[in-house]
């Protein structure tokens, strides 16, 4: 069941990575010029749901026993 | 031994096979340094140049400048000072992390590292924050806009919000560490397994498919190294913007 918990999990991190990558390229798309700025808040907002999922992954396991 | 009993990785070990001794990450952390030093020797040498014509002097030219960039454009105009530190993680991160893409394991593959480079980021963000506020107005941070007002009724509804706001604050500023350290244990650790489980299903046709994992585990060397500093930068720049003039920092800083 721990499997599947942290499959879950990561189905949650992955959807939230993927808007988070869909808002960052529609924004590149429409104004190349902020590309750099972008770049930089799109991976602040990325290193923030990733840990999600690594809490998920390295946490969990040993929590729920 | 006894150093091995109290290390913090250990906590993790349940979940962790890629369990290294003290000394393993002495070793480890020895052979970082003996790079950094070898590189940063031969770039010195070509320090009295007008140009740079030797790729190492190039190479940390390069390095010094995206630095510099990353500092000024997160801390803002007065992150120019703050460059050394960062560069330093920079260094010690992305050289770590380019071992554990070659070698069993890493210092940065080791939580208990990283958790001492977390500490030191975000107690350096403390200590500065206090240097440019005052203790007191750094504590003051904590506690959230000024909402009490004495002539108010309900100034102890205002109170018990505040003192919450402070006790939330503190929480979060203790999770920077977990945050800051767990990421870059999780995604480093996380390659080499995701590496063994490939390898595990074409062990039988003796082919290493867990080797086509390494373009992502190079985008994942840079781009780690890449977020811990930023956000040792972001943390240095919440709390060194002055109080005064926060919002006017806010909005001109992007424009550097």
């Amino acid at each position: 069941m721990n499997h599947l918990g942290i499959g879950i999990a990561i189905l949650g991190v992955g959807i939230g990575l993927g808007l988070i990558g869909l808002g960052a390229m529609q924004g590149m798309a429409r104004q190349p010029e902020a590309m750099s700025k972008l770049q930089i808040n799109m991976l602040i907002a990325l290193a923030f749901v990733e840990l999600q999922g690594l809490l998920a992954f390295f946490v969990l396991p040993i929590m729920v026993k | 031994m006894l150093l091995q009993d109290f290390r913090l990785g250990s906590l993790l070990a349940e979940a962790s096979e890629h369990e290294i001794s003290f000394w393993g990450l002495f070793m480890y952390f020895l052979l970082v340094l003996a790079i950094l030093v070898v590189i940063l020797s031969m770039a010195k040498k070509s320090f009295g140049e007008k140009v740079f014509k030797k790729w190492p002097a190039q190479l940390f030219e390069q390095a010094y400048l995206f630095v510099e960039k990353l500092c000024l454009s997160t801390i803002g105009p007065h992150g120019r000072k703050y460059v050394p530190f960062i560069m330093t993680l920079w260094l010690v991160i992305f050289v770590g992390n380019s071992v554990a893409l070659f070698m069993a394991s890493s210092p940065t593959e080791d939580l208990s590292f990283n958790l001492g480079m977390a500490l030191i980021a975000v107690g350096y963000a403390q200590w500065e924050g206090m240097r440019t506020n005052g203790v007191l107005g750094h504590l003051g941070h904590f506690a959230g806009p000024k909402l009490a007002t004495f002539a108010d009724p309900k100034t102890w509804l205002f109170f018990l919000i505040t003192i919450l706001l402070f006790c939330i604050e503190i929480i979060s500023e203790l999770m920077k560490n977990v945050s800051l350290s767990l990421r870059l244990f999780g995604n480093i650790d996380g390659g080499h397994k995701a590496v063994e489980a490939m390898n595990n299903i074409t062990s039988g046709a003796l082919i290493p498919l867990g080797a086509f994992l390494m373009p992502i585990k190079i985008l994942t060397v840079i781009v780690q190294a890449l977020i811990f500093c930023l956000l040792s930068c972001v943390y240095l720049g919440m709390v060194t913007s002055h109080a005064s003039d926060d919002h006017a920092h806010g909005e001109t800083a992007p424009a550097h």
